[in-house]
């Protein structure tokens, strides 16, 4: 039995000019859930809909459980999928909705009740079988979409993006409610969201798309402390990028020359003496003091421009040597506009990233 | 007087836009649907006395029941053959293959060609030295004989077809276009078969369209005239036989004809009525 559930291997797919997705290269793990990440048009609804085979890709092959179904039929890959506007058959109750699946598959009409029971158990909405979709409230709705999807154990569960549709309360509970789901019945979920916070919540790990490429795959600490391209840091969380030159490659670090200041960060692959590089950190990171006494290793000099209060955390925007490095701290310490300050970038909070990379993941 | 005038200045003016509507309302559809019901309770020729005659005249012979089940088989028959034809014609032309548009306009000719012209042309096309037969005689060698559809009851059948399925076509075409697309994803990645996501997603939803669509053909099917007075032959329809009352006979028999129209406006109307009823099932959304 292969450890991977579904891989997508290499796919391609153009529409005309576009190529919404480009040499992409996914393993997704029995059990696991993870989301696919990206901007608005960055190809995750085709890379779903390659795995449900609604598109079939111009180049590569789709596996679902170990079997290349690239040239199976949507109706025979026994999936279960969740769409963003719930999809619902109006004609039908909440019961013939969720006994739909089964009732194609000509399983016993008992049966098919009892498996109705427990998916609609399942999502709690017991009591509701006699309902027509447009009777629901948009939760409600999207669990009866859900219900049928599980409803006869699919292999897989594909979501794209599910609760784009409802309000922001509702869909932080159901964001919960599936992965507690999914959990629950250990089932292998695909999710679709152009939503951050949503996929660092929920996934195992989070595959970041754009522009057709996937750019990371990794757990939601990984793609946040060590993304591994500027469009991955930007995407996710606030950025610093600090433009830099590399001076020395030690074993154990890198030196790197910041606006004629030494700053060392951590060792990186594939970086050279004399290679220009993005030195990347988090806002909350940074450090800052008075301009007071010696400066320490990685501190660099620099001048308040802006500051704005945010309740809990002050907001800088420190000019130094003429590039903008953002600062957000929550000490009691505050510190004026023009102010003179030392910035420290601690050493393993700083990331080398190359901006010429932009398509990494193959 | 003008506090009057200030105070219902709205209903005025709406009253008085609605004006040219309400008269041509009464004088061109009230005032002569009126005469023809109280013409059709006059004796023959007479303007002042009551009497059912024109009624159970009409109703007593023996014909006059032929003559209604013709009606309605004619119009139940086309309503049937347009839904069957449509409903595979749209989902093809909803594919959008080369030369969609093309079609598209196609199948609007048989409304906009006035139906005498189309009835002509018709009986051209199918006549024993018609395209038709001379494309089966001389083309395919399938037949020797020329194939006789002009004047039968199949012919008539392909001639109504032909002039009203366009009603239903449209309709069935604008609610299929209308349909998300994303029902028929869920259906198939539910495990639905291109066939069962037809016969129990889109048939069932696009429904109300295929019904009201259906509808208009069986009314302009049901009151159709110089179709059938043209490609009949010895199959006249009510409305043909309503005509003829006029036409035949010297002096017209008006009376006759109105009683005729007043029985067929019923028959329409009961069935109209029942067409509705399922029109408005709860399940048909
Ligand atoms: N059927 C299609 N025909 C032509 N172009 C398409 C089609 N489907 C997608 N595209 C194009 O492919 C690219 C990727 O589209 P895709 O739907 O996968 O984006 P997405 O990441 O799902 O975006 P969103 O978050 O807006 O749903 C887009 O540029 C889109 O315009
Ligand atoms: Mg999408």
């Amino acid at each position: 039995m292969s450890d991977w559930m579904i891989e997508l291997v290499d796919i391609t797919k153009r529409y005309g000019n576009i190529v919404a997705n480009d040499h992409v290269t996914l393993r997704i793990r029995r059990g696991e859930l993870m989301t696919l990440l990206g901007p608005s048009g960055c190809g995750k609804t085709t890379a779903l809909r390659c795995i449900t085979g609604q598109n079939i890709p111009d180049e590569g092959r789709v596996f679902i459980d170990g079997k290349d179904v690239t040239d199976v039929p949507t109706h025979r890959r026994e999936l279960g999928m969740v769409f963003q506007n719930f999809a619902l058959f109006p004609h039908m109750t909440v019961f013939e909705n969720v006994e739909f699946p089964l009732m194609i598959r000509r399983m016993d009409k008992s049966e098919r009740a009892k498996l109705v029971r427990d998916a609609l158990k399942l999502v709690r909405l017991e009591g509701y079988e006699k309902h027509y979709p447009r009777q629901l409230s948009g939760g409600q709705q999207q669990r009866v979409g859900l219900a049928r999807a599980l409803v006869y154990r699919p292999k897989v569960l594909l979501l794209d993006e599910p609760l784009s549709n409802l309000d922001a309360k509702l869909r932080e509970e159901m964001r919960f409610e599936i992965k507690d789901l999914q959990q629950r019945l250990g089932i292998t979920a695909v999710y679709v969201t152009h939503d951050q916070e949503e996929a660092l919540a929920l996934s195992d790990r989070v595959a970041v798309m754009n522009k057709g490429c996937v750019q990371q795959v990794g757990t939601p600490a990984e793609i946040y402390d060590h993304p591994a391209t500027k469009f991955v840091a930007d995407f996710i969380g606030l950025s610093d990028f600090i433009p830099a030159k590399v001076v020395a490659v030690e074993p154990e670090r890198v030196v790197l020359d910041v606006q004629g200041e030494r700053i060392a960060a951590p060792p990186s692959e594939s970086v050279s003496p004399g290679l220009d590089v993005l030195l990347f950190i988090r806002p909350n990171d940074v450090r800052l003091r008075a301009a007071e006494g010696d400066r320490q290793p990685n501190e660099i000099a620099g001048v308040i421009a802006k500051s704005t209060y945010l309740g809990d955390k002050f907001d800088y925007r420190v000019d130094v040597h003429g590039v903008e490095v953002r600062v957000q701290t929550h000490g009691a310490e505050r510190f004026d506009n023009g102010q003179a300050v030392y910035v420290y970038l601690p050493h393993e909070r700083c990331r080398i990233i190359l901006e010429s990379l932009v398509c990494p993941v193959r | 007087m003008a506090s009057f005038l200030k105070k219902h200045r709205y209903a005025l003016i709406s009253f008085v836009m609605l004006l040219p509507g309400l008269a041509s309302f009464f004088g061109l559809f009230f005032y002569p649907m009126l005469v023809t019901v109280v013409r059709s309770f006059r004796p023959e020729g007479v303007t002042t006395a009551w009497t059912l005659r024109n009624y159970t005249d009409f109703l007593g012979q023996a014909s006059t029941r032929q003559v209604i089940l013709l009606t309605f088989f004619l119009a139940i028959a086309c309503t049937l053959l347009s839904i069957v034809l449509s409903v595979p014609l749209t989902l093809l032309l909803r594919q959008k293959l080369a030369g969609h548009r093309l079609f598209r306009l196609t199948i609007l000719v048989p409304i906009t060609v006035p139906g005498l012209v189309g009835a002509l042309g018709l009986l051209l096309f199918y006549g024993s030295r018609g395209w038709l037969n001379l494309l089966l005689m001389q083309g395919l060698h399938v037949v020797q004989e020329p194939v006789k559809i002009n004047y039968t009851l199949t012919g008539l059948v392909i001639f109504y077809v032909w002039h009203y399925f366009s009603y239903t076509a449209v309709t069935t075409l604008s609610t299929l276009e209308g349909l998300d697309p994303a029902f028929e994803e869920a259906a198939r990645v539910a495990g639905a078969s291109p066939w069962q996501v037809l016969r129990h997603v889109v048939i069932p939803l696009i429904m109300p369209g295929i019904l009201a669509g259906s509808v208009l053909t069986f009314m302009a099917a049901f009151g159709a005239f110089s179709i059938p007075l043209i490609t009949g032959g010895s199959y006249r329809p009510l409305a043909v036989q309503i005509y003829k009352q006029i036409e035949v006979f010297t002096p017209a028999r008006w009376e006759a004809a109105s009683a005729m129209a007043v029985v067929m406006a019923l028959l329409q109307l009961v069935f109209l009525t029942f067409y509705m009823r399922v029109l408005r099932r709860p399940t048909a959304s």
